[in-house]
């Protein structure tokens, strides 16, 4: 016996290749194509999940997956070409109907498919790149349903079909229609887009092209765009019932389009129902509906805005410049704040406080605000009436309110120093005649003004209203003082006026009667008395007085007169006639004044103290006046003096105008020298841009005084012209 | 001379009246000058042979021949002595040449340095030298930069002492003495314009601006630029052309 050496125990692989018995393969696939066609037959009931499985896996195993892979392919491509055929044999309606059984068919067994087939799926498709087994189902259906011939465009032609009947009133299936449109979504967005989207813009475009143009023919703007409004609201309800989401915003333009776009001119421009007319009549709802509807196209906001922005500057002017319109300052005034109440109340509610058409508003205003140039005086009447009386009894809010309302026109102005001189003229009266309803609200309004246009503006408005109460202080010190004895004389109140502050008015001095000379003397040196250096100036066109007068029967009046009147009516008490000669040499008050006031004191019915002979209303010099011993007056208090601000006559007019131009030439000229000083040299152009710019906030300088003004100062030798180029100006320190 | 074209030969005729010199300095003159006369009188004068030294006691005794009485200046009478002595209209337009060599404050008088100086500057002390001086001064008035000198110099010359503007009475003789020289078509309009539209004194800006007008903007005014920054009153002026279809200009 021999002893054999240890060996290591090796296994080694098969010196031979295995050969699998050739029909394995063959064998395998036919279980898995059996149960296919069972899946497909609704048999799957019978198939053993766990087998099929183990089938497909070995296959792939052993390399047969391109075996399986195209045996599934053809076996699929059979069915769906049967089941093809059993759509494309639907009848009618029932089409639609067999197809989406059949896809929710194909789906489920497709499931079924993937689930055996899987571990084919995640190696042998994954490594050789072919389209995984879902993906595969889904696009041999396309490819044999879905663009089979027969079918292709019966699909698209029945979902048209049912669409515009949906759409011209008749119920659908929805539930059918969304999955049929779910379907073409899960065969990817091209196949929707391109067998279903497209083909449906195109059709809603010429139905709605189509239904436009029947519409506009028959409905008035606002039927019209109610209607569209609502075919708006369907087809988005569509979409969100049937459709993809994306085709939401590609339909509501097409729409958009059709129904806004192409007719927007001629809905805007319509007689009788158009935009004009719904401004007119504060159609706010149809108003809402346009700005809605027309802010989803280009430019439909900004033909909105053109035409009320015309329509605007239309009205504004005609406002302006209508002589109906333009005889009573305080109704003139009403109107504009009544026609801004109106436009910010439309542009509030139906458009949707848009900044852009608040600007058209703001920009129109102006525009015809400043096409008359009264208007900054008419202005300043307005608020005088409301100082004055108009706003008794309204709330504190509310008074407020007014104002803020006036001074949205007031920023409008491009003039608006010739405001200030009015305002100036009008706060004086009321403040000498005592005529402000509250002083809360003058002082209210003052610091308004100086918000918007600062300090300077309101600098000497608020020094007239220091002097007023300055003056109550003095009146109460001369009549504690040891001047004040008088007696039965006359009682005094005196403003005393700074000069700079007050509107200036050259004024004569005229006589008074003896009894009042007294008393002013004694008040004047009681007054000089404390303050040296001071001169006074009695201001006799400004001031009132109150007469106690006894007529024929004994009837007893108080009347209520200006400082003239006064004068005049004081000689009566010596003498029972006089002429007019004889009155103007006495009193010494100017003739056009003088006559103002003896019309005023013998022509008008009620207020006739005097009588005149001859009876006319114009004044000779020869005409007489006696004291009218008939008057009568149901009232105790006659109040008789002119004292209200009234519109200016044109020569007044003229006049203030004249003023003002004087007064800005000083302010163009400061406007020059600052500007000059600060860039030394710089051309004409640039400078009239810098000084217009500059003063814009007061007024509109205009370039041809700016012109004159740097003439004068080259005159003065405050600037001189460059000598290469005589566009330029330079500064002389 | 019979090598000179015609032209030449105008032109050597011209300068020898004028200067009194030989033809041969003559047309050394004016070919050192391109045949232009204007320059061939500045050679002519410049050479330093020429710059005579003038004999001061000769320019005192001139000096007190106008001289007024009771005044160390020559005024109205002087003047118009002087005038007579030179053969000359006192109008005319070559005394404003001599004013302005002068350097004269004020028209119508000369201070004793004004003309002593004056004299002194352009080598003359006789009234000999004067005269013959004349025709040299006034051909100085076609050379441009000259003659906007004298013009400006004529402002401040002709309006009264201490006041800022001219008179516009005076202005309108200025001017047409000054622009007949130196023709302006439009000059007959703008006094019109100013007697009827203005009628009130000229400033000196206004003045000066006028000549540079006068100068650049065509009779048609096509080339006027509103926004040129010209004086007001010239703006006016245009305005006024327009209006009265004296100037057709194209609307835009």
């Amino acid at each position: 016996m021999s002893a054999q050496k240890k060996r290591n125990f090796k296994i080694e692989a098969f010196k031979h290749r295995v050969e699998l018995d050739p029909n394995y393969a063959e064998r395998t696939w036919r279980v898995l194509e059996h149960a296919i066609h069972e899946i497909y037959n609704h048999n799957a009931s019978g198939l053993s999940f766990e087998e099929l499985y183990r089938n497909a896996y070995n296959m792939v195993l052993h390399k047969y997956g391109e075996k399986l892979y195209t045996g599934l392919v053809n076996t699929m491509t059979g069915h769906l070409k049967e089941i093809a055929r059993s759509i494309e044999s639907a009848q009618g309606g029932f089409f639609l109907e067999e197809l989406n059984v059949k896809w929710g068919d194909h789906n489920k067994a497709l499931q079924m498919i993937r689930d055996i087939l899987m571990y084919m799926d995640r190696t042998f498709v994954h490594s050789s790149h072919k389209t995984p087994v879902h993906e595969l189902g889904l696009n041999l259906w396309r490819d044999n349903i879905i663009h089979s011939s027969k079918i292709q465009s019966r699909l698209l032609d029945m979902l048209l079909d049912l669409i515009h009947r949906e759409r011209t009133g008749e119920v659908i299936n929805r539930g059918l229609m969304r999955n049929i449109t779910k379907m073409l979504m899960d065969l990817g967005s091209s196949v929707y887009q391109e067998d279903f989207e497209k083909p449906f813009l195109e059709v809603s475009a010429s139905f709605y092209s189509v239904e436009s143009q029947q519409l506009i023919e028959c409905c008035d703007c606002g039927e019209y765009l109610r209607k569209a409004e609502r075919r708006l609201s369907e087809e988005i309800e569509r979409v969100s019932h049937y459709l993809d989401v994306k085709s939401e915003v590609k339909i509501t333009s097409v729409v958009e389009g059709e129904m806004i776009a192409n007719h927007m001119q001629r809905l805007v421009h319509m007689e009788n129902s158009g935009l004009v007319s719904m401004l007119v009549d504060d159609k706010y709802e149809d108003l809402s509906r346009m700005y809605n509807l027309f802010r989803r196209v280009p430019d439909g906001l900004s033909t909105i805005k053109d035409v009320m922005t015309s329509h605007l500057r239309d009205t504004g002017k005609q406002l302006v410049s209508d002589p109906e319109k333009l005889k009573d300052p305080v109704d003139f005034v009403q109107n504009l704040l009544d026609e801004k109440d109106k436009y910010d109340k439309i542009i509030t509610k139906a458009f949707n406080n848009d900044k852009t058409f608040q600007n058209a508003l703001n920009s129109s205003f102006e525009y015809f605000i400043n096409l008359n140039n009264r208007s900054p005086e008419f202005i300043s009447l307005y608020v005088d009436d409301k100082l004055r009386k108009g706003l008794k009894g309204v709330s504190e809010e509310d008074v407020e309110v007014v104002l803020d309302k006036v001074m949205m026109l007031f920023r409008y102005l491009q003039e608006k120093d010739v405001f200030e001189k009015y305002y100036k003229q009008h706060l004086a009266k009321r403040l000498l005649a005592g005529k402000s309803v509250s002083d809360d609200t003058e002082r209210s309004m003052i610091v308004k003004l100086k918000t918007e246009c600062g300090y300077q503006f309101t600098s000497k408005l608020e020094g007239m209203f220091t002097d007023m109460k300055t003056s109550v202080d003095t009146m109460q010190g001369f009549y504690t003082s040891q001047y004040s004895e008088i007696g039965d004389g006359p009682t005094l109140a005196v403003q005393v006026l700074t000069t700079g502050s007050w509107p200036t008015q050259p004024s004569a001095p005229c006589n008074l009667p003896a009894e009042i000379l007294v008393i002013c003397e004694k008040f004047r040196t009681y007054y000089l008395g404390t303050r040296t250096g001071r001169r006074l100036t009695w201001q006799t066109n400004m001031g009132t007085a109150d007469i106690k007068a006894t007529f024929g029967k004994g009837q007893r009046h108080e009347l209520n007169v200006s400082t003239y009147q006064m004068c005049i009516l004081m000689l009566f008490n010596s003498v029972d006639r006089l002429t007019y000669g004889e009155i103007e040499q006495a009193t010494e008050i100017p003739p056009s004044d003088l006559k103002r006031c003896l019309q005023s004191l013998a022509c008008v019915k009620g207020k006739n103290v005097l009588r005149k002979e001859p009876m006319s209303k114009d004044i000779a010099e020869d005409d007489a006046f006696y004291f009218n011993d008939k008057f009568t007056s149901k009232f105790i208090k006659v109040k008789i003096g002119t004292v209200a601000a009234q519109k200016e006559s044109e020569p007044e007019k003229q006049e203030t105008r004249q003023r003002v131009e004087e007064d800005r030439k000083p302010q163009i000229e400061a406007a020059i020298v600052r500007i000059m000083k600060s860039r030394r040299v710089l051309d004409h152009n640039t400078i009239v841009t810098e000084v217009t710019s500059q003063l814009q906030s007061r007024f509109l300088p205009n370039p041809v005084v700016i012109k004159k003004r740097i003439e004068s100062l080259i005159e003065r030798e405050f600037l001189e012209r460059d000598k290469v180029d005589r566009k330029l100006y330079r500064y002389l320190a | 001379m019979h090598k000179l074209g015609r032209g030449h030969r105008d032109k050597v005729q011209q300068f020898m009246a004028i200067t009194g010199s030989s033809e041969k300095a003559a047309v050394q003159a004016l070919k050192a000058s391109d045949w232009h006369l204007e320059g061939a009188f500045d050679i002519f004068y410049s050479q330093p042979h020429i710059r005579t030294v003038t004999d001061s006691r000769h320019l005192e005794e001139l000096y007190n021949r106008y001289k007024d009485p009771y005044v160390d200046m020559i005024l109205v009478d002087g003047i118009t002595l002087l005038c007579n002595d030179l053969q000359v209209d006192p109008q005319d337009i070559v005394m404003l040449v001599v004013s302005w060599h002068m350097k004269a404050a004020t028209m119508c008088e000369f201070s004793r340095q004004e003309f002593i100086g004056g004299l002194q500057y352009l080598g003359i002390d006789t009234i000999e030298k004067f005269r013959d001086k004349l025709s040299y001064m006034r051909s100085e008035l076609k050379d441009e930069q000259k003659f906007r000198e004298i013009y400006n110099f004529a402002f401040g010359w002709a309006k009264e002492k201490g006041q800022k503007s001219l008179a516009l009475d005076t202005a309108i003789g200025m001017w047409q003495l000054l622009f007949a020289e130196r023709h302006w078509p439009l000059v007959d309009h703008w006094c019109q314009f100013l007697q009827v539209r203005h009628n009130k004194a000229i400033s000196r800006d206004t003045w000066s601006q006028l000549l540079e007008f006068a100068k650049t903007v065509d009779l048609q005014l096509s080339n006027y630029d509103e926004e040129g920054a010209w004086p007001y009153l010239i703006d006016e002026f245009v305005e006024y052309l327009t209006e009265n279809g004296i100037v057709q200009r194209p609307q835009n």
